[in-house]
């Protein structure tokens, strides 16, 4: 990749990313609120201080790990809408290891275990998917977004039976993982922890996978152009296979890293966090034009977007689903601006 | 307790409430199955259903009459098919991208534009049921299917309106032809580019009679992604049904009558939680797939944009 070529790149994106800003400034125009405040809110509010800063490198984490997961997958083609279930599965897994197993096994190993059940939760969630698509040439985007809903069921199931904690009164709620058995914290009196530096790593495994492999190369002739890739005797069907799996392995592993460093505890709301986070990957993935290094670059501005749009609905109490209307917008101007792109070169 | 329940009563309530949740996703998988003919997916189905939804919800709430919330809702679902069938057959944008983009702006436009309109749950007039004379008197069969709503009858009409439609006029066979083949159908004389246009305008239009029937009709409320993936199930139905309109009815009517049974046995509390319950019609699905999906065979230019030479 060149330099001139990376930098019209980024142009054409910031371009998408221009129309669907204003799209969202747009909208909290017409709810009626002070548009100067809601853009200065968005832009210096998450800078302002430590603990905002802290807080984007929390959405950072997430955001990155699933986008990492969901590129690849866009690279051979196939479109993971699920991580929002992975993320979850991988996490009432994470939770699951630690409760059935931690009066057998100690901290450091336990821990690691942990991570691993992590993404064994998420790859067993993208199994079916991965099936359907690989066998059956069934549609991955339905199967994975029908089961999301199904993942919601199953963490009400959990909360209610296999990872209800010891003092949840009734409340679905779960145990917290106590600090032996967390990721430390990386700053003080922040929710960031040293799961920043282990997705970076996740990142880079991700780069000599894509990059640097025969898998990488087979992952993209693919996608390129499937029947080419089966006529010079790549198998289609497995490389879709192992890319899904891959895909929501990475999903269930954001999941435990983000219970294991930053929230500790399950609750009803866990829904929430997954749904945010693996829908608004989707866009990482996009706009980081599928390049891991490109993704680490694109989930650096939607997490400071999310944490701006976090902060607007603190402060002026705009909605939070602002961010999704905002980040469709952005897809659809993306493949716009990408195509006109194409059209002047 | 559950003996109780295995009663012909029982099994006629579930296949009346199947009969009347059946349009929320009939309207648009009849509508994506013309689209797709034509060669254009529309994965943005649930966005379209979230956005009239509301738009039915916030008219027939302000003019007190749901025909004025349905007429709305089809206007703006036409606004919308305009916008989809611009983007994805005139400047040919990939329609997985496209369609993602539209269903997550539809998960977050409705969502704020209610709470900011509305501070408490307000609700709204619906269509009545409006039992047909005599057939409605037959036994079992008139309580299922002829004591209903106007667009639930709408909704069974629109099956063979749609297979007549697509196999036997000229309009519909230009629809397959642009789904098949584009390059001939270009060749044939057909505008290709206006016939894909027309189909993807049809099928936002009958996704929106969809979406408005959940608040014009079904539902008396609106709550948040009111839809619950019905969208994207209407996308399953058309491939279970082969992108035919009358094969889709079967799955169609399987998965809607395991959905009902699931939310009468939630309100019969039979010790059963609703969190397993609430899973059985998305799994009903996915184990189907398999089964449905042998011998389906997608029209050849589905998804290929053509470029007018």
């Amino acid at each position: 990749m060149s330099f001139s070529y990376f930098f019209k790149l980024a142009a054409v994106n910031l371009g998408a990313v221009a129309v669907g800003l204003s799209l969202g400034m747009l909208i909290v125009y017409i709810t009626g609120a002070d548009i100067i405040l809601a853009a200065s809110t968005l832009i210096f509010a998450p800078l302002s201080d430590l603990y905002n800063v802290a807080e984007m490198f929390v959405w950072f984490t997430a955001l990155m790990v699933i986008a990492q997961g969901i590129g690849l997958g866009i690279r051979a083609g196939v479109w993971n809408v699920g991580a929002p279930g992975q993320f979850l599965v991988g996490s009432i897994l994470t939770m699951m290891v630690w409760k059935f197993l931690n009066p057998f096994i100690p901290p450091l190993p336990l821990t690691l275990l942990m991570l691993v059940g992590g993404a064994a939760g998420g790859l067993l969630w993208a199994l079916i998917p991965a099936v359907i698509r690989s066998k059956f040439g069934g549609n991955e985007i339905v199967v994975t977004l029908l089961l999301n809903l199904v993942a919601v069921s199953v963490l009400w199931w959990a909360l209610d039976g296999p990872i209800r904690g010891r003092f949840s009164a009734g409340y679905p709620l779960s145990d917290v993982i106590p600090t032996a058995y967390r990721i430390p914290s990386l700053i003080p009196d922040s929710r960031l922890s040293y799961s920043l530096l282990i997705a970076l790593a996740v990142a880079a495994v991700f780069y000599l996978l894509a990059e640097k492999t025969h898998f990488g190369l087979q992952v993209k002739s693919v996608g390129l152009n499937p029947t080419a890739a089966k006529t010079s005797g790549i198998k289609v069907g497995w490389t879709l296979f192992k890319t899904l799996l891959i895909a929501g392995a990475a999903a269930g592993f954001a999941g435990s890293l983000h219970l294991m460093g930053v929230l500790f505890r399950m609750d009803a709301g866990y829904a929430e966090t997954g749904n945010d986070f693996g829908y608004i990957a989707i866009a990482v993935a996009m706009l980081g034009g599928a390049h891991p290094v490109g993704i680490l670059f694109s989930s650096i501005f939607f997490s400071y977007m999310m944490i701006g749009a976090q902060n607007m609905q603190r402060i002026i109490q705009i909605p939070f689903p602002l961010v999704y209307a905002v980040v469709g917008c952005m897809l659809i101007s993306l493949t716009l601006v990408q195509r006109i792109n194409r059209r002047a070169v | 307790m559950l003996e109780a329940l295995l009663t012909v009563e029982f099994f006629i309530t579930a296949m009346a409430l199947t009969v009347r949740i059946a349009p929320t996703i009939l309207f648009a998988s009849l509508g994506e199955v013309i689209s797709e003919k034509a060669g254009v997916v529309n994965l943005g189905v649930e966005g379209v259903m979230l956005i009239t939804a509301f738009t039915a919800f916030y008219t027939s709430f302000h003019t007190g009459n749901p025909a004025m919330g349905l007429l709305v809702a089809l206007a703006i679902g036409a606004l919308i098919g305009l916008v989809h069938g611009f983007l994805t057959v005139y400047l040919g944008l990939n329609q997985v991208v496209v369609g993602l983009g539209l269903w997550l702006f539809g998960l977050g436009i409705p969502d704020i534009l209610y709470r900011i309109s509305f501070k408490e749950v307000p609700t709204v007039k619906v269509f009545e049921e409006t039992p047909i004379p005599f057939l409605s008197e037959i036994p079992f069969i008139g309580p299922v299917i002829f004591k209903h709503n106007i667009l639930v009858y709408l909704a069974l009409m629109l099956i063979p309106a749609v297979y007549l439609i697509i196999n036997h006029t000229r309009p519909g066979l230009n629809f397959v032809v642009c789904g098949e083949n584009p390059k001939a159908a270009h060749a044939a004389g057909i505008n290709v580019l206006r016939t894909r246009m027309t189909a993807v305008l049809i099928g936002s239009v009958l996704a929106s009679l969809s979406g408005a029937y959940f608040t014009t009709a079904f539902l008396r409320s609106y709550i948040t992604n009111i839809t619950f993936g019905r969208g994207f199930i209407a996308l399953a139905m058309v491939y279970f049904g082969n992108w035919s309109p009358v094969r889709l009815l079967l799955p169609l009517l399987l998965y809607n009558f395991v959905d009902s049974v699931q939310l009468i046995l939630q309100t019969a509390d039979i010790g059963v939680r609703y969190y397993v319950l609430n899973m059985i019609p998305y799994l009903t699905i996915i184990a189907l797939m398999p089964i449905f999906a042998r011998g389906v065979r997608p029209p050849a230019a589905l998804m290929k944009p053509f470029k007018q030479p």
